[in-house]
């Protein structure tokens, strides 16, 4: 499978906060979900490896072409959904539109009609009347009206309702039924990925800490559920993270068959990617 | 193409006080002829670019500090910031063009504004391309606020220079009218050119280093 994104040794720094070294690739064909916390450098990382802020050092490739030498040919390519729309809000949306298309080659009137239809948005409606979840439905509509290739999108389903993000989810999966190459969004609501990322990226403390297929990630870890009298030292350095309470331990761990053989009645179960999330940045004590 | 429709979107998110803009360059000259005949022509016709051209300015820039995330929109398309830069620019120029030829056309319309005169027009295109030249790159490296706040500090320094400024009699431009005015009008054309390429330059080198909201 081709790269369509290629991320090599991205630094940036803001006061105390800094990507180190961050070095991750997008597959043709994929959603791909960027998670991490609140912090976790997530928005720094889009908004670097869009040109949106400066990077310190690093190479960016999209499509096969360098950021810095091809940036107006990739950008045409590329449809951006934004934290929070990012619109003049004193404007329309014809008005906002007429604005925006101008700037891609390949803008589809066609596609724009029937997205606003779709979303039932008015365009004569301005942008300061709409209500969070119909300003990201706009601003997907701009994203997706110029046949771009890879859609990047900045907690697009952040502080939305359960329809709208299922709505928004829906969009991405035809999207990419209909010949988009990728879509790479952020979140820090997993339950968003669960239903369509087929592969995850995880950030912490701006240091990527995995990039792996979700049904790959899904099927190595396991939450064990036991008895605490049972856990020696031995024991807990096979867990990536451990709850204890006075009725038993829940953990994480990628190496069941191990633990299996110290606790052959521990509950096992299949963990979500949230729990994932949460084990691998000490979510769960140790 | 894309520049003009940079420029349309200035035009587009103070679209509210560009009308207001337009009349009062259309109605300053005529007024200063009624009110204060004496300063009719030159004061009237810098009242009228000072309202169309700086004050939409700053409305413009108003508009952008009250919603900086567009930007960083327009810059995540194939709109480039020097671009997003240079129609600011041409914003303002096409807004003294617009003073001129209203000027122009009043003069035209009545009697009593005198006739058209291209050096007037040349050396308030020079103020025009110093204030911008000026104001912009300052804006785009501190940001609206602190920009706005130096001019204000300026503004309420003018009581105190102008007077000292005004006592400089000295200053004798005579020599001028030793020199044929087409260079004397070219070379003020060119200066102000100068200082306009000059300032986009400033002002694409410090927009381009900028991390957007």
């Amino acid at each position: 499978m081709n790269n369509i994104l290629k991320v090599e040794n991205l630094r940036k720094s803001y006061g105390d906060f800094s990507l180190s070294d961050v070095t991750f690739s997008l597959p043709e064909g994929c959603i791909t979900g960027f998670i991490g916390i609140n912090g976790a450098g997530k928005t720094t990382t889009l908004r670097t490896l869009l040109g949106l802020a400066k990077k310190a050092s690093g190479h960016i490739e999209l499509f096969g072409l360098d950021m810095e030498k091809n940036e107006k040919q990739i950008k045409n390519r590329i449809g951006v959904v934004l934290d929070d729309g990012c619109f003049y809000d004193e404007l329309s949306l014809a008005e906002m539109k007429s604005v925006i298309s101008a700037a891609y080659t390949s803008w589809s009137e066609q596609d724009y009609r029937r997205y606003m239809d779709m979303f039932s948005l008015d365009p004569k409606q301005k942008i300061n009347t709409l209500s969070k979840g119909m300003k990201m439905k706009y601003a997907l509509v701009l994203a997706l009206s110029h046949n771009a290739e890879l859609l990047i999108m900045d907690e697009p389903t952040s502080g939305l309702d359960p329809l709208i993000r299922s709505q928004l989810l829906k969009v991405l999966t035809d999207y990419m039924e209909n010949g988009g190459k990728g879509v790479f969004f952020s979140t820090h609501i997993t339950s968003d990925l669960d239903k369509i990322a087929d592969m995850l990226i995880m950030i912490n403390n701006g240091r990527i800490i995995f990039q792996e297929e979700k049904d790959f990630l899904l099927d190595t870890y396991r939450i064990v559920k036991g008895d605490v009298k049972a856990l020696t030292d031995d024991v807990r350095k096979h867990f990536l993270s451990i709850t204890e309470t006075a009725f038993g331990f829940t953990g994480i761990t990628k190496q069941v068959s191990e633990i299996q053989s110290f606790f052959p009645d521990a509950i096992v179960e299949r963990p979500t990617i949230e729990d994932i999330m949460l084990a691998n940045i000490g979510g769960y004590k140790k | 193409m894309m520049l003009f429709n940079l420029i349309k979107k200035d035009i587009l998110i103070v679209k509210k006080y560009v009308l207001i803009m337009l009349v009062a360059a259309v109605l300053i000259p005529p007024f200063m002829l009624w009110r204060a005949p004496e300063y009719t022509g030159v004061l009237g016709f810098m009242l009228s670019v000072i309202f169309c051209v700086f004050m939409l300015l700053q409305y413009v820039s108003l508009k952008e500090y009250q919603f900086p995330k567009a930007a960083t929109l327009l810059c995540a398309t194939p709109f480039s910031r020097n671009m997003i830069v240079l129609s600011k620019y041409i914003f303002c120029i096409a807004n003294f063009v617009a003073c001129c030829i209203i000027y122009a056309i009043e003069t035209l319309v009545i009697p009593g504004l005198g006739t058209v005169d291209m050096t007037l027009f040349l050396l308030m295109f020079l103020v025009t391309s110093i204030f911008i030249g000026v104001y912009l790159p300052v804006q785009y490296k501190l940001g609206y606020e602190k920009t706005k706040f130096a001019f204000v500090v300026v503004i309420m320094a003018s009581p105190f220079i102008l007077p000292q400024l005004m006592k400089m009699e000295n200053v004798n431009l005579d020599f001028l009218s030793m020199f044929s005015p087409l260079l004397v009008c070219g070379s003020v054309l060119l200066f102000s050119c100068i200082v306009l390429i000059v300032s986009v330059i400033l002002s694409m080198k410090f927009y381009g280093e900028t991390d957007l909201a």
